[in-house]
């Protein structure tokens, strides 16, 4: 199951302070709910995990992140990352994400992501794939947003004292599990809201 | 004494009667016995653990996990059977398959290690905790790719082998090419003729689904070094002798039994590696073991139908009248070729695909094809490939109509075999035994008025503002089946005889043994209707037992319609052997010379003489106690029945749908269906198999799909997504019949439950197609759901 997004969001944030998130591995998987980075093998090379929660059930990705660009100069990143449970799912996606200037002061943060998943969760969610990933992505980017904004806040008021703490990164409250049963919920209000939407 | 005729006639409850069918008082009180019914002390469980990528390389397998979960007593591998050489078996279809996963796995679902446990829950805790590491490779699920030059190398177990088990093989991917007919002549008929037409017609992946899934109880009794294994199975018979072959077991000490089965449509006649494993654990553990597969298991694994990529053409005269037909058709089999045809056919009888035309020349050629699918090609309610044959002939008639601009009608009038042909050779050989195709047809178009249906189409094809499309189905499609005879027709070498034991009792009641198994066909009622009527005993009192291997006569079981055109024969030749003993003991009694005994309903009687006569009922009692001099007591006979010819039962169908322009929703407004099947046992069961038959149709042409993502990861395989049409989806049928005999048969049976599976596919495809035909649209392929009949619209600009 292949799914291939473009995508554009906006960062209530100026460049800099998005490409801190966005060039800082540890901080950028947190933007994602229920995921964090385990070991770090080398400077291109992390370790990390999903943790999804279907009601009772967890369900639990662990894999590998391989940066393959990280180009300040064009505020680019290009990452692999892979995984696999233990209940035959396993997952790939490869992710360029741009940083681009907006108005206001604010920035754009531009994706283009190929996902592939196998296994049980592309039998069964062959039909929710698109909608799925672009909801992910939605609170990904939600998150994104909120922590370079926190960013650029602790900067601003740290200004002259010299250093941004990086207990700031910690601001925005992000959910340690992916809680499915939720999101799917959110999933299908969505569904109705765009269906009414497109009507009117 | 002497009762009226007519009422001993109806006491019989014989043939051509509408009795009730004896299994059902069992089945609506949940009475059946079917295998996950079976319960044997000291019983254990087995599960599967499955790959979860259609393509990769085994690297490793950890069982310790597995192993520490409390009640787990094995976990085995293709590395545990291979020093019993159990780790791969042979197909029907001369191939080989892994019985689990032999260092690479082909398909996703495939069968990779099975975990026995005392109970079932602690099977399944122990699937989950088995460790399977893969190093994943390219998958291919697109058989035009896998022909390719460099595409992947699927089965790395058949390298440098070119010569496959029908011929050679061209690729690595490639398993056989079979071609019928006469290409020169056909190739040379397509040269010199006024029109051709030419349409690629994709035949999608489909799955059986039969509401009982497959399992196993089997069970080695290690003291008389004894094995009895409960099957869901429709062929017991040639499970019994390829176990035997497997385990060096003698066939002897092999017991096979299917008890009740509850839908097989093809899906149970292979043998699956959960049966091996469940036989091969009972074997290495010494106590029972039961193995049922769940829904998603049965629809992702197990035998699939269909999946042919065809190609037809037909060139004809400017007037319609047709000349010759090509085929070329890419079949995809899957990861091993597991298809279950005779084994001479590994295209089956797709060689039908002249249909009811008289067509000059012919020709076809498949190609068989691995992918990285699940395994099998099973004829899903019908004989062998049949309903691809059918379904490519009446499309390309279709098309061949549209070009010329004649009706369906009329164009099929114009070609059909005419009834003073027959027996009919066709240009692919086969004989067709008898029909009367234009009888059927005209019934057909009278009943529903034709004419009437064509002009209000007309109107409203007329009518912008038309809120629907209208359009009309029709087919008239000859099946093949009742294989076969021997001289052509095999599985693994047996020849496709099958077989009837009666014993008639002293006291007159009987009981019969046959090598068929019923998954809901009615067989119970109906092999009791035919001995009632040849030998004159009530089918009440007449006992039908099938599918236990220690006490039925050998049969090839129960698929492509062969359980009346062959079974059927055989009961009927076993019944006239008792009937004519019965003769020579009736003479005695009475104290007369055979031939001056007559025939009448249930007894002998002195011709001309009322009064002077012996029933069966008596004759059944000397036959014990006082047989004639010199001849043996008893009142028995076997048969086994080798067909003389296949039969061809064939039928006319009419379609009428209207589809919504806003949504492409489609609605059944009619469809009339006329079926001859020659002798009609029990119109009852008849109708009852007709109305399955066309339910299961509309499921195929309306809805049901195996489809695959680009990786190979099935998209589908549960009843929420794989459609099962209940009462609510399902159209209103109305039946019809003629009766043309089969002049080879002993009763003039053809066989039925299959025809309206074969004919109503092509007849939906039909009535979609002729909707937007006057919009030059002239194929589009099946499943006719609301999304792709939508698009559809959309694609000829009508969409509203």
């Amino acid at each position: 199951m292949e799914v291939v997004l473009d995508k554009k969001y906006p960062v209530a944030a100026g460049l800099d302070a998005g490409w801190a998130v966005l060039s800082n591995m540890h901080e950028l998987a947190t933007c994602m709910p229920g995921a964090q980075i385990t070991e770090e093998i080398d400077a291109t090379h992390y370790k990390g995990s999903v943790r999804v929660k279907v009601g009772p059930a967890v369900a639990a990705f662990a894999g590998t992140i391989e940066i393959l660009i990280l180009d300040p100069v064009a505020r680019t990143l290009k990452m692999m990352g892979k995984g696999a449970d233990k209940g035959g799912s396993s997952a790939s996606m490869e992710l360029t994400a741009k940083l681009v200037a907006a108005e206001n002061g604010h920035s754009t943060l531009e994706g283009h992501a190929e996902v592939i998943v196998n296994g049980k969760f592309a039998q069964f969610g062959g039909r929710m794939m698109t909608s799925v990933s672009d909801m992910i992505l939605m609170q990904f980017a939600e998150v994104f947003s909120q922590k370079a904004q926190a960013l650029q806040g602790a900067a601003t008021s740290a200004e002259g004292t010299g250093a941004a703490s990086a207990a700031v990164f910690a601001a925005p409250i992000v959910a340690k599990e992916f809680n499915a049963l939720a999101f799917i919920w959110a999933l299908i209000r969505k569904f109705f809201a765009d269906l009414f939407g497109r009507k009117n | 004494m002497n009762a009226p005729m007519s009422d001993r006639e109806k006491a019989l409850m014989g043939m051509g009667e509408s009795r009730l069918r004896k299994e059902d008082a069992r089945f609506i009180q949940g009475k059946g016995n079917y295998v996950d019914d079976i319960k044997l002390p000291n019983m254990v469980f087995m599960d599967i653990v499955r790959s979860p990528v259609a393509h990769a390389r085994i690297k490793r397998i950890n069982k310790e996990e597995a192993l520490k979960i409390p009640g787990v007593l094995a976990v085995l591998t293709a590395e545990d059977l291979k020093p019993l050489k159990l780790h791969w078996m042979p197909t029907l279809a001369g191939d080989v398959q892994a019985v689990l996963a032999d260092e690479k796995v082909h398909f996703q679902m495939q069968e990779v290690a099975v975990v026995i446990a005392e109970d079932r829950y602690a099977a399944a805790d122990g699937v989950e905790a088995v460790e399977v590491e893969y190093e994943e490779l390219q998958a291919v699920v697109d058989p035009f790719e896998a022909l390719k030059p460099g595409a992947p190398v699927l089965r790395e177990d058949l390298a440098g082998k070119t010569d496959g088990a029908h011929g050679k093989r061209y690729h690595h991917n490639h398993i056989f090419t079979w071609d019928a007919g006469d290409k020169e002549a056909t190739d040379a008929a397509f040269a010199n003729a006024a029109v051709t037409v030419k349409q690629d017609m994709f035949y999608p992946r489909v799955h059986p689904c039969p509401l009982e899934t497959c399992g196993a109880v089997a069970s080695f009794d290690p003291v008389r070094g004894e094995l009895t294994t409960w099957l869901t199975s429709q062929a017991p018979h040639i499970v019994r002798t390829v176990v035997s072959m497997l385990s060096g077991i003698p066939e002897s000490k092999v017991r096979i039994i299917s008890p009740d089965i509850g839908g097989g449509f093809g899906n149970k006649v292979p043998i699956y590696p959960g049966y091996v494993c469940a036989i091969v654990a009972s074997i290495v553990l010494g106590r029972p073991v039961k193995w049922i597969e769940d829904r998603i298991e049965n629809i992702s694994s197990t035998g699939f139908a269909r999946d042919y990529h065809m190609t037809g053409e037909l060139a004809a005269t400017a007037d319609g009248k047709i000349l010759a037909l090509r085929t070329n058709v890419i079949a995809d089999h899957g990861a091993f070729d597991a298809c279950a045809d005779p084994t001479k056919f590994p295209a089956g009888m797709f060689h039908i695909c002249s249909g009811s035309y008289d067509i000059p020349a012919a020709y076809c050629k498949v190609d068989g094809v691995y992918t990285n699918k699940a395994p099998g090609g099973v004829a899903y309610r019908c004989s062998f490939r049949v309903t691809e044959a059918v379904y490519l002939v009446e499309r390309m008639v279709d098309v061949l109509a549209q070009k010329l601009n004649m009706d369906k009608a009329e164009i099929r009038a114009k070609n059909f075999i005419k009834r003073e042909q027959f027996p009919y050779t066709s240009a692919f050989g086969f004989e067709y035994d008898s029909g009367d195709y234009q009888t059927a047809l005209d019934k057909v178009l009278k009943a529903v008025d034709y004419k009437g249906l064509r002009a209000e189409q007309e109107v409203k094809r007329a009518d912008p503002n038309c809120p629907t499309l209208m359009g009309i189905g029709l087919v008239t499609f000859t099946e093949v089946v009742g294989a076969g005879p021997s001289k052509i027709c095999d599985i693994l070498g047996v020849g496709m005889f099958d077989s009837c034991e009666i014993r008639v009792h002293p006291t007159g009641s009987a009981i019969a043994r046959m090598g068929t198994i019923s998954q809901g066909q009615g067989h119970q009622t109906t092999y009791a209707q035919i001995i009632a009527t040849e030998l004159g005993i009530s089918s009440e009192v007449i006992q039908v037992e099938e599918g236990d291997t220690h006490t039925a006569p050998y049969g090839l079981g129960t698929y492509g319609s062969r359980s009346t055109p062959v079974a059927g024969a055989a009961i009927a030749m076993a019944a006239r052997k008792i009937h004519a003993k019965a003769k020579k003991i009736a003479a005695h009694l009475l104290e007369v010379s055979e031939a001056d005994l007559e025939w009448e309903i249930d007894r002998f009687k002195l011709r001309g003489n009322d009064d002077k006569f012996k029933t069966m009922k008596d004759i059944a009692w000397a036959a014990y106690n006082q047989p004639p001099p010199g001849l043996e007591p008893g009142l028995e006979a076997v048969h086994y029945y080798d067909p003389p010819n296949f039969t061809f039962p064939f039928g006319a169908y009419l379609c009428v749908v209207d589809i919504d322009k806003g949504t492409g929703d489609t609605k059944i407004r009619r469809f009339y269906a006329l079926d001859d099947c020659g002798t009609r046992i029990n119109p009852m069961i008849i109708e009852g198999q007709i109305h399955g038959g066309l339910t299961e149709g509309f499921a195929v042409a309306m809805g049901q799909l195996l489809s695959f993502d680009k990786q190979g990861n099935i998209q589908g395989n549960t009843l929420m997504d794989y459609f099962l049409p209940t009462a609510v989806e399902t159209p209103k049928w109305e039946t019809d019949y003629t009766v043309t005999p089969s002049p080879h048969h002993p009763l003039g049976a053809k066989g039925v439950a299959e025809s309206p599976h074969v004919g109503s596919i092509p007849t939906f495809t039909s009535a979609m197609v002729d909707a937007f035909a006057h919009l030059g649209v002239t194929h589009f392929n099946m499943p006719h759901t609301s999304y792709r009949v939508w698009q559809q619209l959309k694609a000829v600009g009508i969409a509203i």
